[in-house]
């Protein structure tokens, strides 16, 4: 690998002697480092099974997920994985085919490889077939005739894995420092960040458009990756190109799915096969060895592979469901205009006892409502380690401090409707979506947006607010 | 040998001469040296600033070929008087009076005329008093630096489409942006410069304008672009481990684009989620 980095910086100087030299300093300063492989880690109740059951889990994870530099492209995921794919087209021949695409999503350049997913050619993988070019009327033409001429509907996916390929070099120049290589929000800067960084492995993702009960879709991952997360450490990366764009979130979806899978199994497999768990059962009167053969007997043809095929069947229902029209929420009705009456009906709402917004965000919105010191139980019911509200990943929260007019999600009112209908996932808030009326949501939207321009003195209490329409008509006329 | 390592000094000021007289055709030089516009400064004042940088090379080229002349000079007489049965003596010149205000007077000489010719230029750029007529008092945007990116807010529309000024503090009305300034091309504009956090520096390298973000200070920079077309915007002060990220684009758009523009900004942050009938058309 070292040699070919060389290689690679010593073509991208070719006539600059002075950038050559100090290539060759850096190339032997590496070489002295020695290699350091990326690899994935596991989640946390991962060292707490049995040794068996990590290594069932570890070796069903590298079979379907593989490992940071050889990235198994899993068909079964519903992730762009492929430049592109489609079926074997009209006249096909040894030399060129047509090629009907289903998903199209990185440009095709020389070089590729063809992969065949179904037909004669399956069978023939170790014999790749390498893109040369592609001609004027859209044919893909190879470099060596095929093995056996395909037949006119067979699957074919063109640069298999490249998406997955090149969203991974951009995660790890962009993404990984914080994010970590398994997505699980340990990369060496993520521990000086307060908020912490997104931990992937649960599928969890706070700011979407979708309904509560829904993943993210593809659209939310984008609109963060592209604006950033205002008044958190991450940043917008609004130069990336769509491509780039596109491959970094699949990669991301496939860490995601990667650590559902792998949270799943470790939780299904921590009942029964965790070393407290044998332990117990071998208290209980039964023996070692009896455990490991019910472990290998379910593992080699038992219900195991069943199991595992439900779990990443409801994964992957659950991320194609979020990807549909019917999990975006669409307001029922236009957002009315923020009159002074809409505001106030916002306001109303906002310190009813029914939506309880002031438990957490305060009387006055600044975020210091009484659950933010009280102590609060996580979901195993516990009382949490300090006051305060926590997530799902354990992590101490703070309330919006709404008189701040920073958005995390967007300050698009259909971003703040979205944060109201679905909640942030992951986090206290709730979801108020079908518990109030769209009309009711836009009212306390407009509340929300008028909260930094309220002027507000000591004493004023519940005093209706300041409407910010004539702040408008001020500067208008000023 | 002594011969040697003269040719060997004299190399350094060869080489370094060498590499200045390649540097262009090289793109060692300016920002764009490759690019269509051969490396000139995409603003009148960059290109006054430009000119300044010019005429200091100029002077420090005279100067160090001078002094390196002088050097080999030096090495050269000093190692005749060495060589075997050259009966040559040294110049005893320490202590000498004219010496040593010849080279107090020149060299202040120098730069004085450089502090003196390059005053109505820092002036310009850095006295908010000396900024063009239009651009005074009339900032377009408020830029804000903070850890990585930048967070840009213009003014917003008045009930009639009218441009509002921009506030010192946030208006209902305003408008975000983010890693994405546009503003308008051939005329002078203003932006306020803040940081929300460390120092950073907001640095358009084409148009050779780099300023310091300072946390508490709200720093007013003026700038014009020559010509509609998108440039590079850079953090040029080391601000943190993420300072890399903090790479953003300047687009210079004509005047009514401009204000389209912020049309466009507008609509996009007043989304509610409602597609239009007429858009499902």
């Amino acid at each position: 690998m070292i040699r070919s980095v060389f290689h690679r910086l010593l073509t991208a100087v070719s006539g600059r002697p002075a950038a050559a030299l100090a290539a060759l300093v850096l190339c032997g300063a590496a070489q002295g480092c020695g290699r350091q492989e990326a690899q994935f880690t596991h989640r946390a109740g991962f060292e707490n099974l049995m040794p068996e059951a990590q290594s069932y889990v570890h070796e069903a994870l590298e079979q379907h997920f593989g490992t940071p530099t050889q990235v198994v492209a899993w068909e079964q995921l519903p992730i762009k994985l492929h430049a592109a794919a489609g079926a074997v087209g009209a006249a096909p021949d040894a030399r060129s085919i047509a090629v009907n695409y289903s998903q199209q999503n990185l440009p095709i350049e020389p070089g590729l490889q063809t992969a065949w997913l179904s037909g004669p050619l399956l069978q023939s993988q170790g014999d790749p077939a390498w893109v040369e070019a592609v001609d004027v009327a859209g044919r893909i033409m190879f470099e060596q005739p095929l093995a056996s001429v395909p037949a006119e509907g067979d699957r074919v996916a063109i640069g298999p894995g490249e998406v997955l390929r090149y969203g991974r070099v951009l995660y790890a120049e962009h993404c990984q420092h914080c994010h970590g290589v398994s997505g699980d929000a340990q990369g060496p800067t993520a521990s000086y960040l307060n908020p912490r960084p997104r931990d992937f492995r649960r599928g969890i993702f706070k700011f979407t458009t979708t309904t509560a009960s829904n993943r993210a879709s593809r659209a939310d991952l984008a609109r963060v990756i592209e604006n950033g997360v205002p008044g958190t450490y991450m940043p917008s990366f609004k130069l990336l190109s769509d491509a780039e764009s596109m491959a970094i979130i699949e990669y991301v979806l496939f860490l995601s799915m990667r650590g559902e899978v792998e949270y799943q199994l470790v939780t299904q497999l921590g009942n029964d096969y965790s070393n407290q768990a044998v332990k117990d059962r071998i208290d209980g009167g039964e023996t070692r060895k009896g455990i490991l053969d019910e472990f290998t007997g379910m593992v080699n043809g038992g219900d195991m592979q069943e199991q595992f095929n439900e779990t990443v069947e409801s994964i992957v229902t659950r991320w194609v469901e979020a990807n549909e029209p019917e999990a975006i929420i669409v307001p029922g009705a236009k957002r009315p205009p923020a009159t002074p009456e809409s505001i106030a009906r916002g306001r109303m709402l906002y310190l009813s006892q029914d939506l309880n917004c002031v438990a957490c965000h305060g009387e006055a919105a600044l975020g210091d409502g009484p659950q933010s010191y009280s102590i609060t139980k996580n979901a195993a019911g516990e009382d949490n380690p300090t006051p305060g509200l926590y997530d799902e990943w354990g992590n101490l929260v703070k309330p919006r401090n709404l008189t701040q007019g920073i958005y995390r999600g967007g300050r698009r009112p259909i971003d703040l409707f979205a944060r109201l209908h679905g909640g942030i996932k992951g986090t206290p808030m709730p979801a108020f979506g079908g518990k109030k009326t769209d009309e009711e949501l836009w009212d306390l939207v407009n509340y929300i947006l008028s909260v930094p321009f309220e002027v507000r003195h000591p004493g004023d209490g519940l005093k209706e607010a300041r409407p910010v329409v004539e702040d408008v008509e001020q500067v208008a006329t000023r | 040998m002594k011969k040697f390592w003269i040719a060997l000094f004299m190399l350094v000021p060869i080489l370094a001469l060498w590499s200045c007289y390649v540097a262009p055709e090289r793109g060692w030089w300016f920002p764009g040296t490759t690019g269509p516009y051969g490396g000139e400064a995409a603003s009148p004042m960059g290109r006054r600033i430009d000119d300044l940088f010019y005429m200091i090379l100029a002077i420090t080229t005279v100067t160090f070929i001078g002094t390196q002349l002088a050097l080999g000079y030096v090495l050269w007489t000093g190692a005749r008087r060495g060589d075997a049965g050259s009966g040559e003596k040294a110049w005893f010149s320490h202590g000498s009076h004219n010496l040593e205000v010849i080279w107090s007077i020149v060299p202040a000489g120098i730069l004085l005329f450089i502090a003196l010719y390059q005053m109505d230029v820092v002036a310009a750029i850095r006295f908010k008093s000396e900024f063009p007529e239009q651009v005074q008092n009339r900032p377009l945007a408020e830029v804000t630096a903070r850890q990585f990116e930048w967070r840009i807010r213009y003014p917003g529309f008045d009930a009639n489409g009218n441009l509002l000024p921009l506030m010192a503090d946030p208006q209902p009305t305003d408008l975000y942006a983010v890693n994405d300034l546009r503003l308008p091309a051939a005329q002078p504009v203003m932006i306020n410069l803040r940081t929300d956090d460390v120092q950073h520096a907001f640095f358009l390298p084409e148009l050779r304008v780099k300023q310091d973000a300072v946390p508490g200070l709200t720093i007013p920079v003026w700038f014009e672009a020559d010509r509609a077309d998108e440039f590079t915007l850079l953090c040029a002060e080391l601000c943190g481990w993420g300072h890399y990220k903090m790479r953003a684009r300047f687009v210079a758009l004509r005047e009514p684009d401009f204000l389209q523009y912020l049309r466009d900004l507008q609509a996009q942050q007043d989304y509610d989620g409602v597609p239009d009938a007429a858009d499902e058309e």
